[in-house]
């Protein structure tokens, strides 16, 4: 019994100290990002999406005809898109009724993006949404259809000791 | 007399009531009134209910698509494992079958959300017996096989990736060799485990004999999962009833007979060497193909019923969806394995030491948002 008790502490001992010297997996986030590279997107004529990060949409103003259809989709679910008056005229868009998204509920499913038909409304890999007004987090059609920039410097890759980031 | 500052009970005598939670840092959104004798329990009544939201009610006035995101919001670390059961009852209801890759996929979604479900618990019962390095290891493990699951649906953990009819999206091209370098590296990690925890005499002192939950006593108080498995007996739905494809990959079911916390634990740990095996096999397994059976319109299926029984993270998930031919369900019923282990812990803690009661409780994976639905 004795023999059990000592060869554990020490075998417990060992792989902790052993774990003091490897390389750690840890993300700095501030300094360091991760650059994901694509965002969700999806296919209306084949039905399906493109594996990808469910980040802050992006609306394509041009293809968006105000059809209301991610509205609906989003009604019982986060209840976050509401359809509000654009200024500007639309080709596409003869109600000058575009998507308006509050952040500040959605909870990120994307089954907004499923339910457009035209293709107008995708997912990207931006994630920092955080602000210090609740109004802010309200993003107008023209907020969504700037694409984010790419502010990741770093990649997640895996190797024998886990991850590393470089 | 009581008194209500420190929420202490006097029975008379020498028995006093406790009452452990709901703000206990670790017992979750969950009370249980222990009635002690000095360092004894002699009685323990689990409080749960401080997080229902109504979840079967609120399914009542959504369509079949938009309860995913909801459904899943019970159990968020085990989120496949909570919809899947939901997805496939409803593919029952509206009559659709997913292809054979969105089946695959399915099981590899599932499995990664066990492992991550299995880290999670494993991290919290390293700090509850006082183990700091156990709540560091596996929380950090636990980011890769998030990352993995990220790369396919989407989000961190909540994807709602599974819907009636298939998948939503295909693997990434890069993910079977991501996957294999993060098995590789696990089931070395998982001997670290056994070396810093599972064998470490500071662990089983406090979990061996501990809270023993005999073969008669687990069938008699219908304790399912890895509790259930724990006690001799291999019972897993997967073999058992075979949903998605899992009759096409070979695996074997962790058991131990002793019954105990320690017992629980291990059983736990060799269930995520079975999933990392299950993943390898399925990702040898899958063809190219359709990942998606298309449904015009909005989903609306026969009146009838369907019942699905899987095993999530915690053990056997049920659905029973009952349908009246509307784009809503009439009725969805879940019953979720944490309910069910609840009886248990009523069992185990009666009888054993003050001290004993963590070890006891968080051995039964007891998740207070999921049994309250």
């Amino acid at each position: 019994m004795n023999i059990k008790l000592i060869t554990g502490i020490l075998g417990a001992f060992a792989v902790g100290i052993r774990n003091i010297f490897k390389r750690r997996m840890t993300l700095r986030y501030p300094e360091q990002k991760l650059d994901i590279e694509s965002g969700y997107t999806f296919d209306a004529k084949s039905n399906t999406g493109s594996a990808g990060f469910k980040g802050r949409h992006i609306l394509y103003t041009d293809k968006c005809t105000g059809c209301s259809l991610c509205a609906i989709a989003c009604e019982n679910i986060a209840d976050c898109i509401d359809m509000v008056q654009v200024e500007g005229s639309w080709p596409t868009n003869t109600k000058n009724i575009m998507p308006q998204i509050d952040y500040g509920r959605c909870v990120f499913c994307g089954f907004c993006v499923d339910a457009c038909p035209f293709d107008c409304l995708f997912m990207t890999p931006e994630y920092e949404l955080s602000a210090t007004d609740k109004r802010k987090l309200v993003h107008t059609p023209f907020q969504l259809a700037v694409f984010p920039e790419r502010k990741g410097n770093v990649k997640l890759i895996p190797d024998d000791g886990g991850a590393h980031h470089d | 007399m009581q008194n209500a500052a420190m929420n202490i009970e006097d029975k008379g005598g020498d028995q006093l009531v406790l009452h452990v939670g709901p703000q206990h840092p670790g017992s979750g959104h969950f009370r249980i009134l222990v009635t002690v004798d000095g360092d004894y329990i002699v009685g323990a009544k689990p409080d749960p209910g401080y997080v229902h939201r109504g979840a079967e009610k609120m399914a009542e006035y959504r369509d079949y698509i938009q309860n995913i995101p909801h459904l899943e919001r019970p159990v968020i670390i085990d989120a496949t494992g909570v919809t899947l059961p939901y997805v496939l009852a409803a593919e029952k209801i509206i009559d659709v079958e997913a292809p054979d890759r969105a089946k695959y996929i399915r099981m590899i979604m599932a499995e990664l959300n066990r492992i991550i479900s299995h880290l999670y618990w494993l991290g919290i019962y390293g700090i509850f017996l006082g183990h700091s390095t156990m709540f560091m290891w596996p929380m950090g493990d636990r980011e890769l096989f998030i990352d993995l699951a990220e790369s396919i649906g989407g989000t961190r953990v909540t994807f709602s990736y599974v819907v009636p009819g298939g998948v939503r999206n295909d693997m990434p091209t890069n993910f079977t060799e991501r996957a294999l370098k993060t098995f590789d590296y696990f089931e070395k990690r998982i001997e670290e485990y056994k070396k810093i925890f599972f064998n470490n005499p500071l662990m089983t002192a406090r979990t061996e004999g501990i809270g023993i939950m005999t073969k008669k006593d687990a069938i008699g108080l219908g304790i399912t999962g890895s509790n259930l498995r724990a006690c001799g007996i291999d019972s897993d739905t997967r073999k058992d009833e075979p949903y998605c494809l899992y009759d096409n990959v070979d695996f074997e079911i962790p058991t131990r007979k002793e019954g105990d916390s320690y017992a629980r634990c291990i059983v736990r740990l060799e269930e995520m060497q079975q999933s990392m095996n299950i993943m390898k096999q399925v990702l040898d397994l899958m063809e190219p193909g359709p990942i998606k059976q298309v449904i015009g319109g909005v989903m609306r299926g026969e009146p009838g019923e369907a019942f699905v029984r899987t095993e999530a993270a915690r053990g056997t998930m049920f659905y029973h969806i009952v349908s009246d031919g509307e784009k809503n369900p009439y009725r969805v019923k879940i019953s979720v394995p944490s309910f069910r282990n609840i009886i248990g812990m009523t069992h185990l803690l009666v009888g054993s030491r003050l001290a004993d009661m963590p070890a006891i409780y968080w051995s039964l994976d007891y998740w207070p948002v999921e049994a309250d639905r």
